[in-house]
């Protein structure tokens, strides 16, 4: 019970509390910050909920593709623009400790190291961007392209 | 008779008011398109990227009204992107005259954001909550909080005056390595990566990752890529100004 609060509730409520301070940064307001930082803690936990498959990428992969239903839902029952939620629910997945070590080992000369943890960095960053893509796309599919204006106008 | 210069001024300004606050070009599109249609023109077509934006519409007589508009600084401003949103729905919905929805744009632009004291707070609880997230104690948050404000009080104002957003990433994320370094080397931190992992997620093109997606899966991959450029230029400057600041702590005084 310990390990649960320490190691699954603990790290979605920093999550959470991160959006939130994210919010002030981008002027997210009232209910869409509550809202969409919860989505960012939620993401997190399915990310941790996925450990079991011992990739990261896999993990990245459904955190990603959980913000994104989320943000869809939302959007459609808050009727407000669904990047308002995948903006500060992505924040947790984007991978800036894989910067972060790619840099330093750049810095201290281990190439292999540096190649290969740039290669990881990019390969998360995809699969996040995958991940969202993936959502969207199936919900543009179910609802159909009735739900754009955007069309080749009559000559 | 529609009056096609102010339909011109007034779908434009939304589009730009959009545009600056951070809504991926299909977004600005669609909206804009509704818009005209609402008004009765259905030749409108509509051109935008981070940069520009396009309207253009033909009279019946077959005249072309074209209005094009310039944009040089963008942001992100989620609050305003809704309201913007809401804004075009009921102006779709009721049509009212042109000088209505002009003072509305007006209204909303003038709608302040949260105070520098707020947003310094963001760029600080940010960073005090992303390094435990990541593995980091209480000190390290302590140390990331610290390197957070100086990321805050250093963006903030250099925002203020435009500054060139590759030179701000670099300098802020210089001065948050910086400060983590003393802050382990003074004994209050442990974790050195961790403090400033947790710092550089106030910096990190969340936003830019997150649009140039949406941009290339609506089609408009020019958007898409600028986006794209603008997140590996981001990385780019955080890590170089990380490295500064490392390189510096490790010939000054040894291994960090």
């Amino acid at each position: 019970m310990m390990a649960f609060l320490t190691d699954f509730l603990l790290p979605c409520l920093y999550a959470t509390m991160a959006c939130v301070a994210f919010c002030l940064i981008l002027n997210q307001r009232g209910l869409l910050l509550m809202v969409s930082s919860l989505g960012g803690g939620i993401a997190w936990g399915v990310c941790l909920l996925c450990a079991f498959t011992g990739s990261d990428i896999v993990q990245y992969f459904a955190g990603a593709v959980a913000v994104a239903i989320y943000a869809e839902i939302m959007a459609r029952l808050l009727k407000a623009p669904a990047t308002g939620f995948l903006v500060v629910g992505i924040l947790p997945f984007v991978p800036g400790g894989g910067i972060y070590y790619t840099m330093e080992y750049c810095l201290s000369g281990d190439t292999q190291l540096f190649l290969s943890t740039g290669i990881h960095t990019f390969g998360v960053a995809g699969a996040v961007a995958v991940g969202l893509l993936l959502v969207s796309s199936l919900v543009r599919l179910l609802l159909g392209p009735a739900n754009t204006a955007r069309k080749e106008p009559k000559p | 008779m529609i009056d096609y210069d102010a339909l011109l001024n007034t779908a434009s300004t939304m589009g730009v008011r959009m545009l600056e606050s951070g809504a991926e070009a299909y977004r600005v599109e669609d909206s804009l398109q509704r818009l005209c249609r609402a008004y009765g023109v259905d030749t409108c077509e509509i051109f935008a990227i981070p940069s520009l934006l396009i309207v253009s519409m033909c009279d019946p007589e077959g005249h072309s009204h074209t209005r094009v508009r310039r944009l040089y600084h963008r942001g992100t401003d989620l609050h305003q992107v809704d309201r913007l949103n809401s804004l075009c729905r009921e102006v779709c919905r009721d049509t009212p005259p042109f000088p209505q929805v002009d003072g509305a744009l007006a209204r909303l632009a003038a709608e302040p954001g949260y105070p520098p004291a707020m947003q310094l707070a963001g760029y600080a609880l940010v960073a005090a909550f992303f390094t435990p997230l990541f593995g980091g104690g209480l000190a390290d948050a302590l140390c990331a909080l610290a390197a957070g404000t100086v990321i805050g009080l250093l963006k903030l104002p250099m925002d203020r005056i435009r500054a060139n957003g590759f030179f701000v990433n670099t300098i802020c994320s210089m001065a948050a390595a910086l400060v983590a370094i003393a802050g382990v080397r003074l004994g209050v931190g442990q974790q050195l990566d961790k403090i400033i992992i947790g710092a550089f997620m106030g910096l990190v093109p969340g936003v830019a990752i997150t649009n140039f997606m949406r941009d290339i899966l609506a089609g408009d991959l020019f958007s898409g890529i600028t986006k794209l450029a603008e997140s590996l230029l981001t990385a780019t400057a955080i890590a170089l100004g990380a490295g500064i600041a490392l390189s510096l702590a490790r010939a000054v005084g040894g291994v960090v």
